[in-house]
């Protein structure tokens, strides 16, 4: 037995799964940078997204990349929804209400879902079929699929924020909504735009997901803990933390559960969360957390 | 705030009693089961079996002349649901029977309640301690896990002649249950297991697993799997890091979800199985209903369902009486009855079954190979 | 708002609690099935872990969503004591609300400093951790089978045995909480953390100590958590993980939110309701039978919808109603004793003495070695241009921010490393330039908060401390407003709020953060008036900044001014306000031009 190939396919394990975890996180961070909340759907954008896929694939029998474009679009506009439902009317009222109304959501979508789709998991095909095999190593199709969309996710969101006025305007919403809006940008739709894009990129997250964990109801929320607790080991609201704390976390839990205990597996996330809290509550790449007088 | 809850109380209260009190000309069964919360789909699966059972008992003439009429109550999947479905159900005296969980720590935690009600409960739970807690009241439809770890390894053993086995287990009651039963009964066979790994459920990555199994170079494979979705990730992490030692696996292995879930990378396992359709001329026919009815292949979950539902009316038709003594004494005296699961015999624990059917998947196909029964 | 009108409503109190013992005796009178006592337990119990969401959520304002993990503890430490270890079931129970209060401080030490969407996240982890730990550790916690038969507790020798009985006890145990809880908010403690609630720096700044309430407000919220969860492991004799995870967590968040999370009646209302909630649901008729199938859904769409349209719950809908047919009774105002601010001037050492002070945010030097007395029983002001550094320099005298260098010494003692609550507890009172008070608390608790602070020279007692925010309310001229809710008063009573609040502390040294910003001119006329009553000979030593240099001129004895973060100029009004480098850093750019 090869303990190099063990080690290397635990690895390449961990940082497929943590690539989701990573660009869950994403979706979190620019949230959290548009509107300073948490919004604890965030995983349920994935469970969404998936079953959109599979209604538009399965259901209504369309083409893979139709169906594909198709689920990533509905879920832009569910996103538009989400931000005047679930975000906009208490975006007034502190942070405390509207982390709540985004857990009510949570709530409401799992439920929703059940309701219409049934309990039973649902089975999605490999974007491309089988995987690469070297030696006693297996490289699964859809996770070198997931890594390479995590990539270019990366780098387009690079682009799209520091090269186009759009993306600009975006992080000048960020960073401070009053300045934004003296210099006349449309502070709301900016954030509408936040919330659109981020439950694209949930959707997206989740369609990719789903040949690999299949698609059920719960596959959000597990995925979203892991993903919250990547962008604070990363540093809270910060693009680069959240793909450094999701990958982080995949490889860290992946390496546990082979080294240590499988059945504690989820448990290692929220170790390596509270240690971080406690010695570097910043996290990797944060500021350090003070409130201004 | 005091007034409302008086108020919303007794209103509650008041509602249930007279929802109770309507209906008297039908014989009313009690069926606890999951319509909401994670285990959903295993409970309308439940609820089908019974429904069909109920449908083919009114149109044979119902029990005791009078139609059948289930009362389903959701126990929300979870164990305090399933203690206020039982109370709710056990406080009306015209329920003089219930069906109730497959999920033995939902009967562990009903346990009470039943005995308080005082009314002969069915159950799936596979859990052995379910009969063996001086609950005169509670019947397994099912075999117990000793029957199933037995049937396993015998199978394992005996038969395809395997003698390296790895053990994969939930960490859940059914799994740590069955794990322990299945190293007892290799024991027993003088197979001392190379591997025992347990996991939690909804586990999004199985390579761990399949590392461990792949270096304790085992030649067959036991597993007591929960949830289908588990089936499924493991199987196909399995195939996909070379490993082809043998599966024999507890009943989740050949649900329809799994087999679906998973593909190819299940053919050629063998599952335990309460129910198949080729098993028996009652699993025929019973089978055939079903797939009419439902447009889905029946499984365990409806089919211990199904037996449950005409044990009960067996025994009220027997005695010809709906009291809940009367009752629980016919059911006792049932001599290899036959239900689509297999020969009941109730032992005084209450333990109907003994035996299991292996199955293995042939290309996708259910194939019935054997039926191992324990019975003396 | 609480104060003088809820001893208005302790008639209320006495009929609500007259009900609930009726209530609770209700089984006794009538022939209840065994399922209706299940959900009166259920009731019950939910509603003592609910409670301390009231306290940690409702009254600081903390979100807590490993409640359940809490009620685990307690009923793991009764169920595991009397079943494993054969304890008497109080000792079990005693055991279980320590070990559910013991886990809330370790993690609120650990996490309360850090605040909001921290706390939310790590009570989740802790939840599911709490969940994973009990279905795993067979060997300690049986895992998922659970653990059965626990017994009942006997009571002096009467075994409760008897459904009614038990819930007798348990009713018993949840009307002392609820009065408990209720009266927790006029206490030193309540109010303590409300005002971190409604605005934790200002509460620390007048001599809260935050972390403290916050990590006591977490403890309480844990052990009633505990105390809930013990009494329904008796009461159902099986407990098994899944009565103790994040969903049930969920389930008491949305109880206290939709019932009302300040007030423990709201907390009680929206557990029974949620509890009833699936019952009415299923007695629905036929036609609305599918709402069956997706009520956990509208559940979800319910706690939006609350959040939305009724922020404060159902029990804050009621409140508001009663109020407007209830008459504002008018403020006694007789008898209020006048202010006493003395401090005795006995030593002619500075009051205040910056040696050296500075303050860098990363490259940049906002104070930059700064020296600076400021003598006993005067007014002291800073000026200088925007940016100059002076709001920075008042934060690190106040203890908001610490020194990069230097040290601050307040009347003898250096107070550098001191936090802000400290130094107020030595003396120091401040308002802030963009006012922060309590707004949905009423002037008078608002001052009071200000009175309790550590070592303030005034009689034990909430009399006293009432008497001693009365006269400070008096001394701005705000004593017939005392019962008005702050959130409601003008622009400029709030900022004579503030200034009572920090009076009411007997400061040594008051720090005043622009007070005249925002003011029109009628107002600063009375703020000038003020300001000249608070120099009268009290000993009060006060340090301010303002831009409105005709104040600062009028009430101050000294000015300091300060240029991108340096001292440039100080000495007596005339002086200074002649001095050529500060005509300079005020006209700038004109003059270089010029």
């Amino acid at each position: 037995m090869d303990a190099l190939a063990n080690n290397f396919q635990v690895l390449f394990q961990g940082l497929a799964l943590g690539s989701i975890y990573a660009l869950v996180a994403l979706g979190f961070v620019l949230i959290i940078r548009a509107t300073n909340v948490v919004n604890f759907a965030q995983g349920d954008f994935a469970m969404l997204g998936a079953y959109i896929m599979v209604a538009f694939l399965v259901n209504a029998g369309m083409p893979y990349w139709l169906s594909f474009a198709l689920a990533i679009v509905a879920m832009g506009v569910f996103g538009l929804l989400f931000n005047y439902g679930v975000y906009y009317p208490l975006r007034h009222r502190g942070f405390l209400p509207v982390i709540i109304s985004t857990l009510g959501a949570s709530i409401f979508l799992q439920n929703s879902v059940l309701a219409l789709f049934g309990a039973q998991p649902k089975r999605l095909d490999n974007v491309v079929a089988g995987g690469i095999q070297i030696g006693s190593v297996f490289l699964d199709s859809q996770y070198l699929v997931i890594l390479a969309v995590t990539m270019v996710m990366v780098a387009f969101q690079y682009f799209f924020f520091e090269h186009t006025m759009i993306g600009k305007k975006l992080q000048a919403t960020s960073q401070d909504k009053d300045m934004a809006r003296l210099l006349g940008i449309p502070v709301a739709l900016m954030i509408a735009i936040t919330f659109i894009y981020s439950a694209a990129l949930g959707g997206l997250a989740g369609v990719l997901v789903g040949p690999v964990l299949f698609v059920s109801i719960g596959m959000g929320s597990i995925i979203a803990l892991k993903a919250f607790a990547a962008t604070i080991i990363g540093g809270f609201g910060d693009v680069k933390g959240a793909i450094v704390g999701g990958l982080f976390i995949g490889v860290v839990e992946s390496f546990a559960a082979f080294y240590i205990s499988v059945p504690y597996k989820d448990a290692y996330a929220f170790l390596m969360l509270f240690l971080v809290l406690v010695f570097r509550p910043q996290g990797f790449f944060g500021e350090k957390v003070s409130e201004k007088a | 705030m005091r007034v409302s809850i008086l108020g919303a109380l007794s209103a509650g209260a008041i509602a249930s009693l007279f929802a109770f009190g309507a209906a008297a000309d039908n014989i009313r069964i009690g069926l606890v089961s999951e319509i909401t919360g994670p285990n959903a789909e295993a409970g309308s699966y439940t609820i089908n079996g019974a429904k069909l059972a109920v449908e083919q008992i009114n149109k044979k003439g119902g029990i005791l002349g009078k139609q059948v009429e289930l009362v389903i109550e959701d126990n929300q999947s979870t164990n305090p649901g399933t203690v206020l479905a039982f109370s709710k159900l056990g406080g009306n005296s015209d329920i003089p029977a219930m069906i109730g969980p497959i999920r033995s720590t939902q009967v562990q935690a009903a346990s009470p309640a039943i005995q308080k009600a005082g009314i002969p409960v069915m159950i799936g739970g596979t859990d052995p301690s379910l009969t063996h807690v001086n609950n005169p009241w509670v019947f397994r439809c099912r075999p117990n896990d000793t029957f199933s770890s037995r049937v396993i390894s015998d199978f394992g053993v005996n038969k395809l002649k395997l003698k390296k086995w790895a053990i994969v287990h939930s960490t859940d009651a059914f799994g740590s249950g069955g794990q322990k039963a299945l190293t007892e009964a290799l024991k027993g066979l003088g197979v001392e297991p190379v591997l025992i790994q347990g996991y939690t459920n909804n586990s999004q990555d199985f390579t761990p697993v399949v590392l461990a199994i792949k270096k304790s170079g085992a030649d067959v494979i036991g597993t007591y799997m929960t949830n289908s979705q588990d089936v499924g990730i493991f199987a196909k992490q399995l195939r996909q890091l070379g490993v082809t030692a043998t599966w024999i696996g507890s009943p989740s292995i050949v649900t329809d979800t799994a087999m679906k879930l998973a593909g190819e990378s299940l053919h050629g396992t063998y599952g335990i199985a309460d129910f198949n359709p080729d098993a028996n001329a009652e699993a025929k026919a019973y089978a055939a209903a079903y797939r009419s009815k439902y447009s889905v292949e029946p499984d365990v979950y409806s089919s211990w369902a199904f037996d449950a539902m005409n044990v009960i009316a067996q025994a009220m038709n027997s005695s010809k009486s709906s009291k809940p003594d009367d009752i629980r004494k016919a059911i006792l005296a049932l001599k290899n009855w036959k239900g689509v699961e297999g020969n009941y015999n109730f032992d005084a624990n209450g333990d109907g079954l003994r035996g299991y059917n292996i199955v293995k998947n042939d290309g996708g196909k259910v194939k019935f190979v054997e039926h191992i029964s324990f019975d003396k | 708002m609480q104060n003088s009108q809820s001893r208005r409503l302790s008639p209320w109190f006495f009929i609500l609690l007259a009900l609930g013992v009726a209530v609770a005796l209700l089984p006794y009178m009538f022939n209840v099935s065994h399922f209706v006592l299940s959900m009166f337990m259920q009731a019950t119990t939910y509603a003592i872990a609910v409670l301390g969401m009231v306290v940690v959520l409702g009254y600081t304002g903390q979100i807590n969503l490993a409640q359940a993990a809490f009620f685990g503890f307690g009923a793991y430490g009764v169920a595991l004591g009397t079943v494993s270890y054969g304890l008497s079931f109080w000792v079990a129970l005693a055991l279980g609300i320590g070990i559910a209060g013991l886990a809330g401080g370790i993690l609120g030490l650990t996490t309360l400093r850090l605040g909001g969407h921290y706390l939310a996240m790590i009570t989740i982890s802790f939840q599911q951790i709490f969940d994973l730990v009990a279905v795993n550790w067979i060997e300690v916690t049986h895992g998922p089978d659970g653990i059965a038969g626990i017994p009942r507790p006997s009571f002096f020798g009467h075994e409760l045995s008897d459904d009614r009985a038990y819930l007798l006890l348990c009713s018993i145990v949840l009307i002392a909480l609820i009065i408990a809880v209720w009266y927790l908010p006029r206490t030193r403690l309540g109010r303590a953390m409300r005002g971190v609630r409604e605005n934790e720096l200002a509460a620390e700044v007048v001599g809260v100590h935050t972390l403290r309430t916050k990590v006591i407000a977490f403890t309480m919220s844990a052990a009633l958590g505990g105390i809930g969860g013990g009494l329904y492991a008796g009461g159902f004799a099986y407990i098994s993980p899944d009565n103790f995870n994040f969903q049930r967590a969920v389930e008491f968040l949305s109880m206290v939110l939709l019932g009302g999370a300040q007030s423990p009646f709201g907390g009680a209302l929206g557990t029974t309701l949620l509890i009833l909630l699936p019952e009415w649901l299923k007695e629905m008729p036929p036609a609305l039978q599918f709402i069956k199938d997706v009520y956990l859904a509208i559940y979800g769409l319910a706690v939006i919808l609350i959040m939305v349209f009724m922020p404060e719950g159902i029990w804050g809908l009621l409140r508001n109603g009663w109020m407007k047919f209830a008459r504002a009774k008018p403020v006694d105002t007789s008898g209020i004793k006048p202010l006493n601010l003395d401090i005795a001037v006995t030593e002619t050492t500075p009051l205040l003495k910056l040696e050296g002070m500075q303050k860098h945010f990363g490259g940049l030097k906002a104070v930059d070695g700064v020296d600076l007395e400021v003598r006993r029983g005067t007014v002291h002001a800073l000026i200088g241009p925007n940016g100059s550094g002076k709001t920075t320099t008042l934060n690190v005298v106040n203890g908001i921010y610490k020194p990069t260098g230097g040290r601050i010494i307040v009347d003898g003692i250096d107070v550098s490393q001191k936090s802000p609550h400290e130094r107020a507890a030595h003396g120091l009172g401040r308002t802030f330039q963009n006012i922060r008070l309590f707004p949905s608390m009423s002037a008078l608790e608002n001052v009071i908060v200000g009175a309790q602070r550590d070592n303030n020279p005034i009689e034990r007692g909430s009399a006293a401390l009432r008497a001693r925010a009365m006269s400070a309310l008096e001394f701005v001229g705000l004593a017939d407003k005392a019962d008005a809710i702050v959130r409601s008063l003008p622009y400029g009573h709030q900022r004579l709020v503030e200034i009572a609040r920090a009076l009411a502390g007997h400061p040594k040294l008051l720090l005043l953060d622009e007070p005249a910003a925002g003011l029109n001119q009628t107002e600063k006329m009375e703020l000038v008036e003020l300001l000249k009553k608070l120099r009268g000979g009290h000993g009060l030593t006060i340090f301010l900044i303002d831009h409105d240099m005709g104040l600062v001129e009028k009430v101050s004895d000294r000015i300091t001014v300060l240029n991108f973060g340096r001292k440039i100029a100080e000495g007596s009004p005339q002086e200074v306000l002649r001095h050529p480098d500060v005509i300079a850093a005020y006209l700038g750019d004109a003059n270089a031009a010029a």
